[in-house]
C-alpha cells in the first residue's frame, strides 16, 4: 500500500511540487542563514586558530577576543617562559593602522608583528611567496581579502607595496589564512617592522604565544600561568571559544536566529498546510481504501512515507542549493571562509522534518477520523 | 425461513438513529433482511429511506443502535475493530456509484487494491487484476488510467476491484446511477454473470427500475423499514439461483 500512497502523491503534481519547493526554500534559507552565522562566529576565532605552532595564548586578564588589544609589559613574556612545562613563548604584536596602496586606495589594516627570532604565529599556508620572507625589514605578507581591497581585480602577486604612516611596506607574498571577522586586510610582518608603526606605544606585545613541552598538559600549564597573577592563559580552543562567545553575546546571532526560525515556521507551515490539504482533498479515495479493508496502520505508514518523501526530496534540493550558493559566495576573497557545516545541514533538515511531523500527525488524525461510510454518499 | 447454512446475510431488528433528543433522527426502524448465498438481492426504495445506512451497517462501517447483523455466521458487531477491518478486507467487495478509482493508478492497479491491502506482492496482485479485467472485457485497457476510460469502463474496473480477492459478499451502491441505460444494462449483465456464485451473495442498492429484471430478490424499503420482499424476474426464470449459477470469472 505504500506504493499506492506514493503514486497518489506523485499524481497530485501541483501539491507535490509546492511541498518540495516549500521544504527546499525553507531548508535553503535556514542553512544559508545558519552557515553565515556559523561562519561569522568562526571568523571571530579565525586568527586564533590560524596560529598552529602555538597551543597556548596568554593575554591581559580582561581580554576576551583577538580584536581586544591590551599591550603587555615585556616582563610578562619572561614570566611565562619561566613556567614549568613551557617549551617556548614568543610575543605577538597587533596594531590597527591606515594603509594606502600604490593606486591610492585607503583601508584600515591589521598589522601582526611576528617574533623576529622564532617567527611564531607565521601563516602556515601561502598562496603566493614564502612566509619567512618577512624577516627582511619593511616587508609583509597580505591576506587574499586585503589584496582584493588594495588591488581590486588584480591577480595575486608579490612586489606591490602599501604605505602606512608614510612608510612603505613591500608585499612579499599572499597568505592563505581564514578571513577575519572585521574584514580588514591582515598584514603579517616582523615584530621589529611592526614596532616602527606603533608610534607612541611603550609596550610591543599584544599577546604571548606559547607551546607546551611534549607530553605536557596545556590545560594544567594554563592554570600554572594564571596563578602567577596579572595574566590569563588559555589553550587555543579555549581562547577561540571565548572569542566566539564574546561576539555571540552581542546580539547578532539573535537576528540570524529570528530569520532561521521564520524559515522553519514558514517552510513547515506551507508544507504542513499543503500536505493537510492534499490529505483532505483525497478524503474520498482514502475512505474507499478504508472501506476495502486498508488498516489505520497501513494508512499511517502511507502518510509517513509520503511526508518522508517530501521532506527528504525537499531537504536534498534545499541543501544542494545552499551548498551551491555557499560555493559561489566563497569565491569572493572577503567571504572565502563561508562554509556550511554538515551539522547545520543535518540539523536544519531534522528541525524541518520534526515540525512537518506535526502536520503529518494532524493528517493521520484526520484520516483516522474519516468516516468510511461517507464513500457511499 | 432460510436454512442457516444458506444464509449469507441475516439482519434482525436493525435500528439506527443519529443524534439525540430533539435532533434524534430514526433512520432504520427495525429492519429484518435476509440474503441467501448465490442470490442477487436488490434493495430499492426512495432517497432517504435508509438503504445506504443499511448497507453501511451490513459492511461493518457503521454500528447499529440495536439489532444484530450476521455475515456467513459472523457477527461483525462483536468483533474488535481491527478484526472487523480484516474480515471486510477478506470477505467483502464493493462497487460504488462514483467508481472511486484512484486517478494515480492504472485500471489493473486500481483493480488490485484489495490484494495490495492484503499484502499480496504488487506484481502478482496486478497480474491477477489484469487477468480478471481481461475476462471482464477490458484486456486492452489494463494500463489505462481512469481519465482515459469511459464511465462504463470505469465501473467495470470497479467491478474487477470488487471481485479480485474473491469475496463472499459484494455490496453495490447505485452501480448504474452514473451510466446511461445501455451502459448500465451492460454493467449489470456483467455483474450478474461475473459476481453471482453459489457461495457468494450480491446486494445491489438502486433506484434504477430499468435494471430490476436482473434481481433474484427485490427488497423494497421505505421510511426505515423493509416494506416488501418479492422475487425478481431471474428467480421466476430460475427458481434456484444459488444452485444453478456458477459463472464466477475466476472459476
Amino acid at each position: 500500500m505504500n506504493w499506492v500512497g506514493l503514486q497518489m502523491l506523485r499524481n497530485d503534481r501541483a501539491k507535490f511540487a509546492a511541498m518540495i519547493v516549500a521544504v527546499s526554500l525553507a531548508v535553503f534559507l535556514m542553512q544559508n542563514q545558519a552557515a553565515i552565522l556559523a561562519t561569522m562566529l568562526s571568523m571571530t576565532a579565525a586568527q586564533i586558530r590560524d596560529v598552529q605552532d602555538a597551543d597556548l595564548w596568554v593575554t591581559e586578564p580582561d581580554v576576551e577576543c583577538f580584536d581586544q588589544v591590551k599591550p603587555m609589559r615585556d616582563i610578562q613574556l619572561l614570566r611565562v617562559r619561566g613556567v614549568a612545562g613551557i617549551a617556548w613563548a614568543a610575543p605577538l604584536l597587533k596594531i590597527d593602522a591606515i594603509g594606502r596602496s600604490e593606486g591610492g586606495r585607503l583601508n584600515t589594516v591589521t598589522l601582526l608583528g611576528i617574533d623576529d627570532a622564532s617567527l611564531a604565529g607565521l601563516p602556515q599556508k601561502m598562496r603566493v611567496g614564502r612566509a619567512d620572507a618577512i624577516r627582511e625589514l619593511d616587508t609583509a605578507i597580505i591576506d587574499p581579502g586585503g589584496h582584493e581591497l588594495f588591488f581590486p581585480g588584480e591577480p595575486f602577486r608579490a612586489g606591490r607595496s602599501v604605505r602606512i604612516r608614510n612608510r612603505r611596506l613591500r608585499i612579499v607574498g599572499v597568505s592563505d589564512i581564514a578571513a577575519p571577522f572585521t574584514g580588514l586586510p591582515m598584514l603579517h610582518t616582523s615584530r621589529s617592522t611592526a614596532a616602527a608603526f606603533n608610534l607612541g606605544e611603550q609596550h610591543m606585545t599584544s599577546f604571548i604565544l606559547a607551546r607546551s613541552a611534549p607530553g605536557g598538559n596545556p590545560g594544567e600549564i594554563c592554570q600554572k600561568i594564571n596563578t602567577l597573577g596579572g595574566l590569563r592563559a588559555r589553550t587555543t580552543e579555549q581562547f577561540a571559544a571565548d572569542a566566539m562567545w564574546f561576539y555571540g553575546s552581542q546580539g547578532v546571532p539573535m537576528l540570524f536566529m529570528v530569520t532561521i526560525t521564520i524559515g522553519l515556521i514558514v517552510g513547515a507551515a506551507i508544507t504542513g498546510q499543503t500536505f493537510l490539504m492534499f490529505i483532505k482533498e483525497n478524503a474520498r479515495p482514502i475512505s474507499m481504501l478504508k472501506v476495502v479493508g486498508t488498516t489505520d496502520r497501513q494508512l499511517g505508514t502511507m502518510i509517513l512515507l509520503q511526508g518522508a518523501v517530501v521532506v527528504v526530496l525537499g531537504s536534498c534540493f534545499g541543501s544542494g542549493i545552499a551548498a551551491a550558493v555557499c560555493n559561489v559566495i566563497r569565491t569572493q576573497p572577503f567571504l572565502r571562509s563561508l562554509y556550511l557545516p554538515w551539522e547545520i545541514a543535518l540539523g536544519t533538515c531534522f528541525a524541518l522534518a520534526s515540525v512537518t511531523g506535526i502536520a503529518l500527525y494532524a493528517s493521520f488524525r484526520h484520516v483516522r477520523g474519516l468516516e468510511p461510510a461517507a464513500v457511499f454518499r | 425461513m432460510t436454512p442457516p447454512d444458506l444464509t449469507a446475510v441475516l439482519c434482525t431488528g436493525i435500528r439506527k438513529h443519529f443524534g439525540e433528543d430533539d435532533a434524534r433522527v430514526e433512520v432504520l426502524r427495525g429492519v429484518d433482511y435476509t440474503v441467501r448465498r448465490g442470490e442477487l438481492s436488490f434493495l430499492v426504495g426512495p432517497s432517504g429511506c435508509g438503504k445506504t445506512t443499511l448497507i453501511s451497517i451490513i459492511a461493518g462501517l457503521q454500528e447499529t443502535s440495536s439489532g444484530e447483523v450476521s455475515l456467513f455466521g459472523n457477527h461483525l458487531a462483536r468483533m474488535p475493530h481491527p478484526e472487523r477491518v480484516l474480515f471486510r478486507r477478506s470477505h467483502l467487495g464493493f462497487v460504488f456509484q462514483q467508481y472511486n478509482l484512484l486517478q494515480a493508478l492504472t485500471a489493473a492497479e486500481n483493480a488490485a487494491i484489495p490484494l495490495l491491502a492484503a499484502g499480496t506482492r504488487r506484481r502478482e496482485a496486478v497480474d491477477r487484476a489484469a487477468a480478471l479485467l481481461d475476462r471482464l472485457g477490458l484486456g486492452s485497457k489494463t494500463g489505462s488510467f481512469p481519465r482515459q476510460l469511459s464511465g462504463g469502463q470505469q465501473q467495470r474496473v470497479a467491478l474487477a476491484r470488487a471481485l479480485v480477492h474473491e469475496p463472499r459478499l459484494i455490496i453495490c451502491d447505485e452501480p448504474t446511477a452514473a451510466l446511461d441505460h445501455a451502459t448500465g444494462e451492460a454493467v449489470m449483465e456483467l455483474l450478474a454473470s461475473a459476481a453471482v456464485h453459489p457461495d457468494r451473495a450480491v446486494i445491489v442498492v438502486t433506484h434504477d427500475s430499468r435494471v430490476f429484471h436482473f434481481a433474484d430478490v427485490i427488497a423494497r424499503m421505505d421510511d426505515g423499514h423493509i416494506t416488501h420482499v418479492e422475487p425478481g424476474q431471474r428467480t421466476v426464470a430460475n427458481p434456484h439461483p444459488g444452485s444453478s449459477r456458477n459463472s464466477h470469472p475466476s472459476a
